[in-house]
């Protein structure tokens, strides 16, 4: 039987009807501007899907998560966590998810949005996956399932395989709410969560035929960029954040920072963790650079979300034309635009309608480039 | 206006007598075969464990023209002559003054042009004793043309069928039980290169490459058994210009020659089919403006960014060394739905003709023929297997050129087979799930950079 840590931020996506952006500490000013809570009914939604499996529930009382079980007729639960107050917030669920690592439980299934992602992240990192039933406001984090019953769908497949899921890295994001309410989305990569998926690939297109791993994509991935780096050694290389880099590092042997841009010539690492001085300094002199970056986050973007460092100034410097990006076909699946947002609308749109991304061992796919960023409401 | 057939007929007894040879008719003769071990020219007898002599012979020979055995042209007569189209209802929706003719092999039993030298194969063989074939299939139209061609000449057939589309086309499979051959998911424990793969991966989806090394071990290690090639060879191109030979005797019955000839390019051998005897015109300057126009996927384009040089024809490295436009042997091209054109290598002719610029290469993506093959099905009604789907994307890209010019152009392609098997494929297309594959040229050049030479490149 599986066990789930079964966690509801009841405020999250509050805000975004009522023009708010975002939910954290402004519960109050959502309430009184008339919304409504949202997530308990996309809960249930996921809930009322699951009735007929075998789970036990770990969750917390009241809105935060009991209440939804029992109206949903799931008996098979245990409250592993009260919250003090009925205005709930980050510390509960942070309390919430310590109690369900206590618990051993096989993966959280929140309901929520960024700041939900984040708080719970802060708590397991990578310890204990995550599934998202997207409710927020902004869904930015790739943690996060399509809808509520693609979620209940996710879960069930696993459950049913008795807890034996397949796990992805899914990036998840730091949105500063203050930034977003004043017009400017910043973005930041704060961490890679473990989160369950279903090879879509495999069952939806039938006949094109790819590996379900994931982990599998990536080294192919990187054994190419590898000998590529191999057979240009005068080559600087800036290595983005995210994990396909990372297995790009493991690939050549180096280690790299998760988050940070790293610096790699001939093999060897040249700098870690640069920001925008950084990758400036090293690139003075006419010195030939590309920068192998990836998708970041659920949202398809390149460029802006979560690589704040590559400034304007970095990008111009390096060049459009020795830009690498990097994602596996799972990622690019379910990515049906990329979106380009460096800060320099010229350099974006230089990219024109398309861009080929190196999905695996010498082989790339074309994506279309999207008009506008990806803001707002999941799909 | 000359002629407003839309089928245009010829005649049984019209059915070309002789295979034309488009060696001779070369500027030069082409670099040889090199054998794998020595780096030495071929020799005839080199290849005799797999092949009889008679196709051993056409693949080298400097005659012009090869006959065609009665035997063969009456199985041919199943459904030779094909017919040939004018494709008005194209034309009309497309605005365009072009005059578009297209060559449907999808009459054949098994759908496609593969049993126009599945025949012969089977024949030479039977002729020279043999009892069983062994070959590969990737999407299974050469398998199921091969069974069919078998089980005529009292033949045993083994078909090798790379694994995942043994799952995921299940009634090509079927179509071979029918034609008694049988057909064997690849890699298999039957051989000992399936067998070390499997050891490896047990999971593995399988490749054309593994299921060549599989059949060619199959018929190196039994002494009744020969292998045979869909495509690529000479000998395979030379069997399938009954195509443009038909079609050169039927444009001709409505005072009609081509300006533009299109095929698709896996193997190279319906391309050469429809082309060589256009070709053999050009290149003795009868006819010079012809435009010979290969189109092949933009995500295995070997004939548009590959190197011109010698290279092995199966992943193994087993097979003679060929001078060929290649992606190198090692490439693994990703799974578009057009199995049928996912190939390192090409025929050695069309590789050179393509070289000299007698012909000419473009690549497409797969959303963009799939756009045109449903262009193609609600007009002309025929339902394209995927591959064809480039050559008619193509066709209707110079169609709309025409429109453009305002030239009359006639444009001539090959309809290399029909899609009813490949209905997976369009419902991907439909659910947009369709992935546009591309080969990063620059990247793989650079990291190709390192890598040892093969003898004799
Ligand atoms: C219908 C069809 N067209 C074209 C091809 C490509 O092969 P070739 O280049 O040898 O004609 C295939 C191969 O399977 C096929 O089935």
């Amino acid at each position: 039987m599986c066990t789930l840590g079964f966690l509801v931020n009841p405020v999250a996506g509050m805000g975004g009807a009522v023009g708010l952006k975002g939910t954290d500490g402004m519960v109050e000013a959502a309430l009184s501007r008339g919304a409504v809570p949202r997530s308990p009914g996309r809960a249930k939604e996921t809930i009322s899907l699951l009735r007929s499996i075998d789970i036990h529930f770990l969750t917390c009382s009241g809105a935060m998560g009991e209440e939804i079980l029992s109206e949903e007729g799931i008996s098979g639960y245990e409250v592993v966590y009260r919250p003090e107050s009925e205005q709930t917030g980050a510390p509960d669920t942070m309390a919430a998810c310590r109690a369900f690592l206590e618990r051993n439980a096989d993966l959280i299934l929140f309901c929520g949005g960024d700041g939900t992602a984040r708080d719970i992240y802060s708590v397991v990192g990578d310890s204990l996956p995550m599934l998202g039933i997207p409710a927020g406001v902004k869904m930015y984090s790739a943690v996060f399932a399509i809808t509520p019953g693609a979620a209940a769908g996710i879960v069930r497949e696993g459950c049913i395989k008795g807890g034996r899921f397949l796990f992805r890295d899914a990036e998840v994001m730091d949105v500063d709410e203050e930034a977003y309410r004043e017009g400017s989305l910043r973005t930041r990569l704060f961490g890679i969560a473990k989160s369950p998926y279903r090879p879509g690939l495999v069952q939806g297109t039938k006949q094109v035929f790819e590996d379900p791993d994931e982990e599998r994509a990536k080294k192919d991935i990187a054994r190419f960029i590898k000998e590529v780096m191999e057979g240009t050694p005068d080559i600087l290389y800036i290595l983005g954040p995210g994990s396909t880099t990372a297995a790009i590092a493991d690939e050549i042997g180096i280690r790299k920072t998760l988050l940070g841009f790293d610096a790699v010539k001939g093999g060897t690492l040249v700098a870690t963790d640069l920001n925008e001085e950084g990758l400036l300094s090293l690139l003075g002199g006419g010195t030939r650079a590309r920068l192998v970056i990836s998708i970041i986050g659920a949202q398809g973007s390149i460029l802006g979300r979560g690589t704040q460092q590559v400034s304007p100034a970095v990008l111009q410097n390096i060049g459009r034309e020795n830009i690498i990006v990097v994602a596996t076909p799972h990622k690019l699946a379910v990515t049906p635009l990329v979106f380009l947002d460096s800060g320099d609308r010229e350099f974006d749109e230089g990219f024109g309608d398309h861009i080929s991304v190196v999905s695996g061992y010498r082989v790339a796919q074309r994506k279309r480039i999207g008009k506008a960023p990806g803001e707002g409401e999941f799909p | 206006m000359v002629c407003m057939h839309t089928k245009i007929p010829l005649d049984e007894d019209q059915m070309p007598k002789s295979w034309y040879n488009i060696l001779p008719d070369l500027p030069s003769p082409l670099d040889p075969p090199l054998h794998p071990g020595t780096g030495k020219p071929l020799v005839p007898d080199d290849l005799t464990p797999i092949f009889p002599m008679e196709l051993i012979l056409q693949e080298m020979s400097s005659k012009r023209t090869i006959d065609i055995p009665p035997e063969v042209q009456e199985v041919l007569r199943l459904w030779r002559p094909s017919p040939l189209y004018r494709a008005h209802r194209l034309e009309k929706h497309l605005k365009t003054p072009a005059h578009i003719y297209y060559k449907y092999e999808g009459v054949s039993p098994p759908g496609s042009h593969k049993p126009n030298t599945a025949v012969p194969q089977a024949y030479y063989n039977m002729k020279a004793g043999i009892e069983r074939i062994a070959t590969e299939t990737g999407a299974g139209q050469w398998g199921s043309a091969l069974a069919f061609a078998t089980q005529i000449f009292g033949l045993e057939c083994t078909i090798y069928m790379v694994r995942s589309s043994y799952a995921q086309k299940p009634y090509r499979k079927s179509m071979m039980q029918v034609w008694g051959a049988e057909c064997i998911p690849s890699p298999s424990t039957r051989t000992k290169s399936g067998s070390a793969v499997l050891q490896k991966d047990p999971e593995t989806t399988g490749s054309l490459g593994i299921a060549i090394s599989e059949a060619v071990e199959d018929a190196a290690t039994h002494g009744n058994t020969n292998y045979s090639l869909g495509s690529v060879l000479n000998h395979v191109c030379l069997h399938q210009t009954v195509i443009g030979l038909e079609c050169r005797e039927q444009l001709a019955s409505v005072d009609e020659y081509p300006d533009v000839v299109i095929g698709c390019v896996g193997g190279g051998s319906n391309f050469a089919g429809i082309s060589f005897p256009f070709a053999g015109e050009k290149l003795k300057g009868t006819h010079k403006e012809t435009e010979i126009i290969a189109v092949e996927p933009a995500s295995c384009p070997t004939l548009t960014k590959g190197l011109f040089a010698y290279d092995y024809g199966d992943v193994a490295g087993l097979t003679p060394l060929l001078k060929m436009f290649t992606l190198g042997h090692d490439f693994v091209p990703p799974s578009i739905h057009a199995g049928g054109l996912r190939y390192h290598g090409d025929n050695p002719t069309i590789s050179r003709l393509v070289y000299d610029g007698v012909m000419k290469a473009v690549a497409y993506h797969q959303s963009e023929v799939f756009d045109a093959a449903q262009t193609f099905a609600r007009t002309e009604g025929i339902i394209v297997a995927p591959e064809t789907s480039h050559a008619v994307r193509a066709a209707i890209d110079e169609a709309l050129k025409c429109r453009k010019s305002g030239e009359k152009k006639t444009i001539l392609f090959n309809c290399s087979g029909h899609g009813n098997f490949d209905m997976s494929a369009y419902d991907a297309f439909y659910a947009k799930q369709l992935v546009d594959y591309e080969y990063p040229e620059q990247l793989i050049r650079e990291s190709l950079s390192r890598l040892p030479k093969i003898p004799g490149a």
